[in-house]
Formats: C-alpha cells, structure tokens, sequence
C-alpha cells in the first residue's frame, strides 16, 4: 500500500491573512505557510482561494505558480467554487511531482467538476453527497456510484476519484461517527481512494481537545483503509499518528528515527 | 484480446550519484523502474563493474587473476592493471591489511598507499576499510582526506562509525559515503537518516545493504533489496533512494565451492571454473534485485557481468 496522502489544509482564504494576502497577491504569507506543511510532512498542498467569483482565474494561476516554482513543483489541490479558476491553474500546472488534484465534485449540483477532472487528467475529490448531508451509507454508496460512474464514463482512471464520506462534527452528530467509518471501509473493499476533510469531526471542541480527537480519528479511519485526508500537518499529534499508522499498515518502512521524518 | 503492455514506472526514482571526476567519472542510478527493466522505462545508468584490488596483493589468488597482475611489482601498478580491465568502470582498493586482528598495518602505510594508487589510475576509485569498525573510523578519515578532489567513494560507514566516516568523507572532504547495514531493511534505513542529518547530502550517499555468496543465505540479501527498491520507488522513500553498491567478490572467493581444490574435491572440477561461477551468479543475482554497482576481482567475471548488463540495458 502506498503512504497516507496528506493534503495541507492551511492556505485557504477562510483565514483573514490568506485572504488578504491572495487578494493582494503577496507571496510572503502563503509561501510561509506552505513551508511550514511541507517541513511538517505535508504531500499535497491544498490552494483554497474561496469562491472568487472575479478574479479566480488570475488568483489561481498566480498562486499555483508561485508555490510550484517555490517549491520544487509541489503537487497541489485546486479548491474553489470557481470551475474557470481551477482550469486556469490546471493550465500552468506542472504535474513532475502529481497530477492536480480538483477540490471537490459532488453527486448534485457540483458534480461536472468530475467532467472537468476528466478533461484535464486530473485527480478529482468526490464527495459522496447530494443536496443536504446522507442520511445513511446506503445514499452515501448511492452517490459513490453515481461519481465513481459519471469519472469512468469520462474515461477516468478509478483511482483518480478520491471519495470523500463528508466528515461529520462529532459534537451533534455524534451518533453518525460510526457510519463514516463503515463507509471508509466500503470505499476500501471496492478499491478506491479516500480522502477528506477529517478534523471537522472535531468542530467546536476546546483547542486542546481537537489534537488528540483528530489523532484518534485519523487511526480509526487509516484502519478502516483512508488513503488519504485534508488536515492540518503542523498538528503534531496528528503527523505522529499518521506516521505510526503508516509504520503499522507497513505503508513505509520504519526507521528508528521514523518521526523525525 | 490483444495484449497491451502498461510500463511500470514510478513518479519516484533513484538518486544519480557520480563517481570520480574528470571524463571518466561515472553515474550510477537514476532509474524511475525496477532493476533492470529497462522493457518499462530506459534505465538512466546502467549499473557499473569495479575491480577489486586489496593491499595484500594475491599471493593466494587463483592462476586467471594472478596471471593478470604478471609483471606488477606495487598495488600502484596493479590499480593500474585493474582499471584498464575489459569491461571496467572503476576500480575498488580494500585496506583489508589494516584489520588489528591481521596484519594490523598501520593508518600512515594505508593512507599513503591510497594515494600512490590514487595517482596511478585515472578511473573513478572506491575505497574499502579494514572491517574493523575502530580502525576505519580514523583510517578511512584520513582517506577521505588524502582524497580530495577525486570523488571517491569512502566506505563503510557503519552504526557504529557513521559519525566519524560520514562527517569526514561527505562533510570535510566532499567523497561519496558508503553507509553499509548488514541485510537489516530498517537499519539500512536509518543509518541514511542519520547520515543525512550529520549534513551529508543524499547525493553523496550510497549504500551497501549487505552481501553473501549465492547459497549462503543469500535469499536475505535479494528480500532486502527487493524490499528498499519497493519502498524507494512505490512508496518514494527518500531515505531509501540511495544507490546500492555491492562488493561481491570479497564473499566469493572465501566459500568453499571456490576454495576447495581439485584434488580434494575432484567431482566439482577445476576450482578456479567454479570461483569464476561463483563470482558471476552472485553478481548477476545481485544486479537483478537491486545493485547499481558490484565488485568483483576476477577478469573473466568482470567481462562477462559486464557483457551481461550491456545485453540487458
């Protein structure tokens, strides 16, 4: 099996100094914070750049190209409302490190991103969802075929959709925790990859408490067979579990200094 | 159904490491496939042969490699001899002499035999220790030393001397590093982690994963191999991405299918056949499941591996 992909989360224009900093197209901050994902571990940085409804075209472009010749090509995740935007950034992508990855289709309103994956040889995010969040597993494998159906009929490689089971925040929904891990399962008995966006689970938890929450999370759904998630990797209780489980899953090799890595 | 072939390639790849400098410098790995499957990618270097000469000279040789060395009166001479071998790329120079359990010769006589030998040939150069973990941490400093400027390859660096070694040739005097584990994946592993945290560049790293003569629990060695390879390329370990170099011949030539004469065992036939073949199935084994470079010692071993990895590449 290949090692967890983790996708860095932190550049996204949800933070006030990302979103000032891509509006005014200043490289310092988010060149900052892709640093610091990648030292921590990160594989795939996710650009999120908001719904930029007027200049996503040129604020994709620019902030693909600035992280790519920064970093040696870093792969990256294309993520806005924005269709125009992310075939723009696709556009002067270079793919030596991975192919782009398109954040993210659904199984309704958003599912051509799917077709533009396909169009694109891109990896797309497919998030097993249609209007409103599943009720169960048996809607979200609904939705799961209906992705997995529309990326082949396109002429996409399976692997390339990376299904996403929507991360439920556990304070609330605490009851539907387990169907999203029986739902990772399902995804990994069919062979396909998984992503998400994992520490939503842990929404509106004391600071202190998302880490070890999250951790915990990250185990159980590695153990279920994610393949992949969206996630903070400057927290380092996550990165250590991820590592372990990696160890564990004997995804890479341990080493004694296997964290330090 | 007709047959499509869908080539195995990696988005990862081995490190190229260059050997020696000047025109004939050399490049190993490179490679984005498996070991020699050059039917999925071209391979970027084809592995390299070296030959193997030691400070003892081969007194105790058989008749092929001593008739070779006719006429040689210093090691200098034979270094010479070696790397105008057919089927050559560079040439390996065992300090086995400086063993404390041997001959015990001292760090001044070795250093300045390196370099008497450095001066000889033109062809890039390996240098092996003593296997005495405490005599090579300070003999193999001073090799790097009297090296400057050659790129050579300094090995072994070990668990126990990596510190000494790695900082010396990698760090101080800009040689490639031979970190060598003894058929451990996770020590392999770990001791490029610590070498490259001492500062040591990972292209200025080879490994020696461990070796044995075919027979000889030889199985090991390909599993390992096989097993870094896997984790190099699939799982794009850089802390595995190392080049594999692999002394064969100092294995071979001590089993007792290739020492045993022809008197004692008259149904296996001529003794020097036999550590020719030894050499060679080693060799080749070793070359499919992973090795960027082997070393051998026999001219008719050098020729044919050679020949071998021309055929295949």
């Amino acid at each position: 099996m290949a090692k967890f992909v983790i996708i860095g989360e932190r550049i996204s224009a949800t933070a006030p100094s990302i979103n000032k900093a891509l509006a005014e197209r200043d490289p310092e901050p988010i060149l900052k914070r892709a640093k610091q994902q990648l030292d921590a571990g990160a594989t795939y940085l996710d650009v999120n750049i908001g719904p930029a409804e007027n200049d996503g075209e040129d604020i994709m472009k620019w902030a693909v190209q600035l992280l790519q010749g920064e970093f040696n090509n870093v792969p990256l995740a294309l993520d806005t409302a924005n269709k125009k935007a992310i075939e723009a950034g696709i556009s002067v992508y270079n793919r030596s490190k991975g192919k782009p990855i398109v954040n993210s289709a659904d199984a309704a309103g958003r599912i051509e991103y799917v077709d533009l994956a396909a169009a694109n040889d891109a990896i797309v995010i497919a998030l097993c969802n249609g209007e409103g969040i599943a009720k169960d597993n048996d809607e979200r494998m609904m939705y799961c075929q209906t992705l997995l159906e529309r990326g082949m009929e396109h002429g996409m490689d399976p692997a390339d959709l990376w299904f996403d089971p929507l991360f439920l925040v556990t304070k609330g929904m605490q009851d539907k925790q387990m169907d999203i891990l029986e739902c990772i399962k399902m995804f990994s008995d069919m062979g396909l990859n998984s992503t998400g966006g994992l520490s939503n689970n842990s929404n509106g938890m004391p600071k202190h408490i998302r880490p070890i929450m999250d951790a915990a999370m990250v185990a159980m759904c590695m153990m279920q067979g994610l393949t992949s998630a969206i996630v903070n990797p400057n927290d380092l209780r996550l990165m250590e579990t991820i590592k372990s489980c990696d160890v564990i899953k004997n995804n890479t090799l341990y080493a004694d200094s296997y964290l330090e890595i | 159904m007709p047959f499509n072939q869908k080539p195995q390639t990696f988005n990862a790849k081995i490190n190229e490491v260059t050997i020696g400098s000047g025109e004939k410098a050399i490049k190993i790995g490179g490679e984005n496939v498996f070991p020699l499957y050059s039917f999925d990618a071209p391979i970027e270097n084809a592995p390299k042969v070296g030959v193997e000469i030691t400070d003892m000279g081969f007194e105790n040789a058989c008749a092929g490699i001593k008739d070779y060395y006719a006429g040689c009166a210093t090691i200098a001479d034979m270094a010479k001899k070696a790397s105008e071998m057919e089927g050559a790329d560079f040439v390996a120079l065992s300090l086995e002499g400086g063993d404390p359990n041997g001959e015990n010769k001292s760090v001044e006589e070795l250093v300045a035999l390196v370099k008497e030998v450095a001066a000889a040939v033109d062809c890039p150069l390996v240098v092996e220790g003593s296997k005495n973990v405490e005599k090579d941490g300070e003999l193999l400093t001073k090799v790097a030393e009297a090296l400057q400027g050659k790129n050579a390859v300094v090995m072994p660096a070990k668990e126990e001397n990596y510190k000494a070694v790695g900082a010396a040739a990698g760090l101080a005097y800009d040689q490639i590093v031979g970190c060598e584990s003894a058929v451990d994946i996770n020590l392999a592993k770990q001791l490029n982690v610590m070498t490259t945290k001492l500062g040591v560049k990972s292209e200025s790293i080879i490994m020696n994963v461990g070796t044995a003569t075919v027979g000889y629990g030889y199985e090991y060695v390909v599993s390992t191999m096989d097993r870094i390879k896997g984790a190099a390329l699939s799982q794009d370990d850089a802390m595995l991405q190392m080049p594999i170099i692999t002394p064969v011949s100092s294995e071979t030539w001590g089993v007792k299918e290739s020492v045993a004469s022809e008197e004692d065992m008259p149904e296996w036939g001529p003794a020097e056949e036999r550590g020719i073949s030894m050499e060679v199935m080693t060799a080749a084994a070793d070359l499919a499941a992973g090795s960027n470079a082997v070393i051998l010692r026999h001219p008719q071993s050098v020729a044919t591996i050679s020949k071998m990895i021309k055929e295949l590449v």
